[in-house]
């Protein structure tokens, strides 16, 4: 019997590349076979010869053939990835990992905490709430960037998902430095999470962004009330086979790329260097 | 099990004719080294059933150094068909670590088909040390001298033969098929058994020099070393080489690598090493092991925390290939023996 090549991509063109800010890019890709992704799980992107990454989808799991993922220009891949054009081909590979545990989330509110890039998992989780809103209480989407221009997502965060189901749907926007024209909050994400007319009992919290973001507002979500059986964290790892054979990504005695990316943080607060 | 005897010249001709079926493999000495060399139809040659392991561990032929194992968005396998592998002389060291390989390349639900089929193909005629060498120690963490576990056949040296003993249906087909090199044997067992009990026993004595804890008491002792000091005074002669990792047995990372070859371009799936200061960065700089000390430390946290929790064993044999191969002189048993 012949098992398939786990490490074999499939061919992808890009479709569309989106700027979203000065470092960050959404490619929109059609693979030629689809990968059937689920919010929360990851997919390796590479650049034919050259290399691979790993990054999570940041489009709607429900939409069929075609996928988006927003990448920071932040190394030698993601570079080159930045530089590609509409029509250009490259590779992809995956899904790969555990998704956001949506049935657990059924019944409860639910605050997602997002920073700079790590808004991406976090817009495919959207997403996917939003297709099924009625199957939860509500939803407050706490977004953070560095500045304006650095907002992702502008169209959305600032407009569309603003006006979605407003009983249902809030957004906290908010900016670590302002410019002139910008009026909303300021100050770090972690101040959105300050006044939250939430029942906490009856709550489950999702934190994605750089490290640094991540580490603090897991600890202000703790200390606002929420337990640590409560809060989801996607942990960026150097993932490189995808597939928990390579090594690279272990974290404790889970490899983040099989048993994660998405983690309940009770199951790793134990764990020494996560934050790094 | 029935144990049969098969004489120096049987055992020539057992080779010569499995030779037709698979690349056969046999440690050859060079520099009072033995290294794995390519026997076949000439027979054993001058290669060394008895004594201690290789240089090299028995990983580099179902996990090789480098290999290709895609080109870009072609489906098709390689149409070459190359004949399965057969090694003589593996020794209990590095048996044992097929129990870390296979946990990691066949765990569902993604399988490693290179590793998978190479395995499946492949026949291991595995023999007993007949000595230990400086760095040996398999019996202080439970790995016995002699194979007691996944080989096809396994020879005990004796005067003038070997005592051979199926440990598979593979290796029972094999003995069938060439019934008339063997012959039934009980005469020989007590010397087998002997031999090995003495050697088992020097080996014994000789490890108590390490001091090393107790098998049983390893993995807490780690724990309780983990933030102590010790890392940064091991690592202080590491020179990040990553040999300790390459020669190991049980060390199964690789990282895959994409180049570009005349009008194609290929994946390659090359060893890594956990030392090395890329092994866990990611994009942006962010690094869970920036110190050197960190790494060391999960070295042996992967070997004697990780793998007895996932797989109820240690991710070392007791080869003593890293010590040997270290060029910062860092002696595995010396560390475990600081973990008490």
């Amino acid at each position: 019997m012949m098992i398939d090549n786990p490490y074999l991509p499939v061919k992808t063109e890009v479709l569309d590349v989106i700027e979203e800010s000065s470092t960050i890019k959404t490619f929109r890709l059609k693979p030629e076979s689809f990968l059937h992704f689920k919010a929360g799980q990851f997919v390796e992107m590479s650049i034919p010869g050259k290399g691979e990454a790993p990054f999570t989808p940041s489009s709607s799991p429900y939409e069929k053939d075609k996928l988006e993922i927003t990448i920071m220009k932040a190394g030698r891949i993601t570079s080159m990835i930045h530089s590609l054009k509409k029509g250009d081909v490259v590779g992809l590979r995956g899904p790969y990992g555990k998704e956001y545990p949506l049935s657990e989330f059924e019944g409860k509110e639910i605050l997602l905490v997002g920073g700079g890039v790590g808004l991406a998992p976090l817009r495919a989780l959207f997403l996917a709430l939003v297709h099924d809103i009625e199957k939860y209480k509500n939803v407050l989407f706490c977004c953070g960037s560095r500045t304006p221009a650095d907002i992702i997502y502008k169209d959305c965060v600032l407009d569309k998902w603003q006006n979605l189901d407003k009983k249902r749907i809030k957004l906290r926007i908010t900016v670590d430095r302002k410019d002139d024209s910008w009026k909303g909050n300021v100050g770090l994400v972690t101040t959105t999470i300050d006044m939250l007319d939430i029942n906490l009992k009856n709550s489950v919290s999702i934190v994605c962004g750089p490290p640094i973001m991540m580490k603090f507002a897991t600890f202000k979500l703790l200390e606002v009330g929420y337990r640590p059986d409560q809060i989801y964290l996607s942990m960026e790892k150097n993932m490189s086979c995808g597939v928990g054979k390579c090594g690279h990504c272990r974290l404790g005695s889970f490899y983040a790329c099989k048993d994660g990316p998405v983690f309940r943080y009770d199951k790793i607060s134990h764990i020494h260097e996560i934050w790094d | 099990m029935d144990l049969y005897f098969i004489n120096k010249p049987n055992l020539d001709r057992l080779v010569k004719s499995l030779s037709k079926t698979y690349k056969i493999f046999a440690p050859v000495k060079a520099d009072n080294k033995k290294f794995y060399g390519e026997i076949g139809e000439n027979g054993l040659g001058d290669s060394v059933i008895g004594e201690i392991r290789a240089v090299e561990p028995i990983k580099s032929f179902y996990f090789p150094a480098r290999t290709k194992i895609a080109e870009y968005f072609s489906t098709k396998g390689s149409d070459k068909k190359e004949k399965p592998i057969a090694i003589i002389g593996a020794k209990s060291c590095d048996l044992a670590s097929f129990k870390v390989m296979d946990y990691v390349y066949a765990q569902e639900p993604f399988c490693d088909p290179f590793y998978i089929s190479k395995r499946e193909e492949g026949l291991i005629i595995s023999s007993d040390c007949t000595c230990y060498g400086e760095t040996c120690f398999c019996v202080a963490i439970g790995i016995m001298p002699y194979p007691t576990e996944n080989f096809d056949i396994n020879l005990s040296e004796l005067d003038g033969g070997y005592v051979a003993e199926s440990g598979s249906l593979k290796g029972e087909k094999i003995i069938k098929e060439y019934f008339k090199l063997f012959q039934v044997t009980e005469l020989h067992i007590e010397k087998k058994d002997s031999n090995r009990k003495k050697l088992k026993d020097d080996l014994l004595e000789h490890v108590k020099k390490s001091n090393l804890p107790p098998k049983d008491s390893v993995q807490a002792a780690f724990k309780s070393k983990f933030d102590s000091n010790l890392w940064e005074e091991v690592a202080k002669t590491c020179v990040e080489c990553g040999a300790c990792n390459m020669i190991c047995p049980a060390c199964h990372c690789f990282i895959l690598m994409d180049q570009k070859n005349e009008n194609s371009f290929e994946r390659l799936k090359m060893w890594d090493s956990c030392l090395l200061m890329s092994f866990a960065r990611v994009a942006g700089g962010a690094n869970p092991r920036k110190l050197l000390a960190q790494r060391m430390r999960n070295r042996f946290d992967k070997k004697f925390n990780f793998f007895p929790d996932t797989i109820g064993r240690f991710g070392c044999t007791g080869c003593g290939r890293c010590t040997e191969a270290c060029p910062g002189k860092i002696d595995i048993r010396e560390v475990l023996s600081k973990l008490q």
